[in-house]
């Protein structure tokens, strides 16, 4: 507990190989095995915050589940802060936390107060320890008010609050999102994100997300590691992978009146009115520069604009050109 | 297990215990069953007893006792603990307990032995005052006396096996028909419906033999007048056998455990 743990200087997070088999029995009685993650090798250290991502099914969860100990990997080494997860999985979790989004670890039947009370106890937090972090906790998340509300009458979003609080008791150096985002409107997603955020720069915690919603990643995440039936597809900080994945820009044009329709090889009209007109540009077939001498010389431009698409698009185009 | 772990484990067990005395609806349900199951059970037994007849040793007034006290055992219980408990392993809800500095089993057994202790406590006023009113004081005082500690004992005992028998849910997924089997060997054989001494030769035997007889035969043996303290040193073995084998059926099946998923 305390300041996040540099044990050894090593990464905060490395795995070797580590791969996950599971047996399903099929109908006929028969089982097959299938790697829900396999061959996974990958180092992150402290103090980073990583996005952890993929399609349903991709291995993200199994992932999490073995590095926090909770799941034995059929093969592979791991070591989170110098420690063997599945061998010293209760040790380990004095200096981890985990949030699982669809599942709560606040006690249902109990106040959120009368839960991080338990948890304080369960790691060894003596009664002064316990009443500062959690006025500490009250404060950051601005969740003082809700801990004495029993659980099942929070909302999703207030519950999200309480159940970070409950994984941040103990002032873990390594925090495990999966899908913490899930199911939270869009001022609860921006709120939940911008402490994600400060928790890192002021406290230094190594923050290991996954997540299907994009602005998680955009706004949270520093890397993207790309995981796709149980294998890492990509590994890359959020602006290279914009920079290397980008083969497509969208330039967005300001009319002073309506102009003639334009042909170029490479570049597509995907909308054209008589005061705006937003073009793909394929940059592997046709440079911006060329794009843009020829609309200033076809249109009478009021204003222009060249933006990368939405991170979400570059995310498909992984998915796809790794499947492809 | 090591008295700081034993400290950190009074915690749940004092939340818990507290939290289920400030549920006073629930709490009031659970009083009104208890009274009104120990009350026909008791009367069916005096009855059979006569006013000065016994059954099996017991007279009309160690048998109220008896009962009162075997049900209070019982009642305490949350009696569908195996079906839930084996729920969250099969849905592998346990996992985020397994993301804790503790064993699970541990914090489960401290928090469930607050909660059925303080509910016992609530059972226990009226439960004396009614079979006091309709049949007499206790039989033996020192024997009453010692009919406490040995109801914490049986709670824990039965939490114990409960938990030991949901673990089996790490390998077989559905665990309903084994609450329904074990109800009924806690009823029958744990002394709950009737004293040990009423079976018949072999059969009574094996039930002395069964750890059942620690979950609600021993305190009510207790309450019903017989000074027996070696009965809290049996309960005490079967607590730290049964606790052992919880957390061997847990320790053994969170390693299988298989969560595919969110």
């Amino acid at each position: 507990m305390g300041t996040p743990d540099r044990l050894g200087g090593g990464p905060a997070i490395e795995a070797v190989g580590v791969t996950k088999r599971f047996r399903a029995a099929g109908s006929t009685g028969s089982t097959s095995a299938v790697d829900a993650v396999h061959d996974l090798t990958l180092s992150v250290q402290h103090g980073e915050r990583l996005a952890f991502i993929g399609p349903n099914g991709a291995g993200k969860s199994t992932s999490i589940k073995m590095l926090t100990g909770i799941l034995h990997p059929t093969a592979g080494t791991a070591r989170v802060l110098g420690l063997v997860p599945w061998q010293q999985r209760r040790t380990l979790s004095e200096r981890t936390g985990t949030l699982f989004g669809q599942r709560s670890q606040l006690w249902f039947e109990l106040s959120p107060r009368q839960s991080l009370r338990m948890l304080a106890a369960i790691y060894g937090m003596d009664r002064p320890q316990e009443t500062r972090r959690v006025a500490e906790l009250g404060e950051l998340l601005d969740a003082a008010d809700l801990f004495d509300v029993p659980v099942r009458s929070l909302s999703l979003g207030q519950r999200m609050r309480c159940e970070l609080a409950a994984c941040l008791l103990h002032e873990p150096a390594i925090l495990f999102l999966d899908e913490p985002t899930i199911g939270l409107d869009l001022l609860a997603k921006r709120r939940f994100r911008e402490l994600l955020v400060t928790l890192n720069e002021e406290g230094g915690t190594t923050v290991f997300l996954t997540s299907h919603d994009v602005a998680d990643i955009e706004h949270v995440a520093q890397r993207v590691v790309v995981i796709s039936a149980g294998r890492l597809i990509y590994d890359d900080s959020v602006p290279a992978m914009r920079r290397t994945m980008l083969s497509t820009k969208l330039v967005d044009v300001g009319l002073e009146h309506a102009g003639a329709s334009l042909e170029l090889d490479g570049v597509s009209v995907l909308e054209q009115g008589d005061s705006s007109a937003r073009l793909s540009v394929d940059t592997t077939r046709i440079s911006i520069r060329e794009v843009l001498g020829v609309v200033l010389d076809v249109w009478s431009v009021s204003d222009i604009s060249v933006v990368d698409p939405p991170l979400e698009q570059v995310i498909a185009e992984i998915y796809a050109e790794r499947r492809s | 297990m090591t008295a700081p772990m034993l400290r950190r484990l009074g915690v749940p067990a004092d939340v818990s215990g507290r939290r289920l005395l400030a549920s006073r609806d629930g709490l009031v349900v659970s009083v009104l069953f208890y009274l009104i199951v120990s009350g026909v059970l008791s009367a069916l037994w005096r009855a059979a007893a006569g006013e000065h007849g016994e059954v099996a040793g017991y007279t009309a007034l160690a048998l109220t006792w008896y009962v009162f006290t075997a049900e209070a055992a019982t009642c305490a219980i949350n009696v569908r603990l195996i079906e839930e408990v084996g729920d969250e392993i099969g849905s592998g809800a346990v996992a985020v307990e397994m993301l804790r500095p503790l064993p699970v089993v541990a914090v489960r057994l401290a928090a469930e032995v607050g909660r059925c202790t303080a509910r016992l406590a609530v059972l226990l006023g009226p439960g004396a005052t009614y079979a006091w009113l309709v049949a007499g004081p206790p039989p033996h005082a020192a024997a009453a006396v010692l009919a406490l500690p040995s109801l914490v004992l049986a709670v824990t005992a039965n939490l114990c096996l409960q938990h030991a028998l949901a673990g089996s849910a790490f390998w077989l997924r559905d665990t309903r028909a084994m609450w329904f089997l074990y109800q009924k060997l806690v009823f029958l054989l744990g002394g709950m419906l009737l004293p040990l001494e009423v079976l018949p030769g072999v059969l009574r035997d094996v039930a002395m033999a069964l750890p059942f007889m620690a979950m609600s035969y021993a305190p009510a043996r207790l309450a019903s007048g017989h000074l027996e303290p070696w009965l809290l040193l049996v309960q005490a073995g079967w607590v730290v056998v049964l606790a052992a084998l919880a957390g061997a059926v847990f320790a053994a099946g969170q390693r299988r455990l298989q969560v595919v998923g969110g």
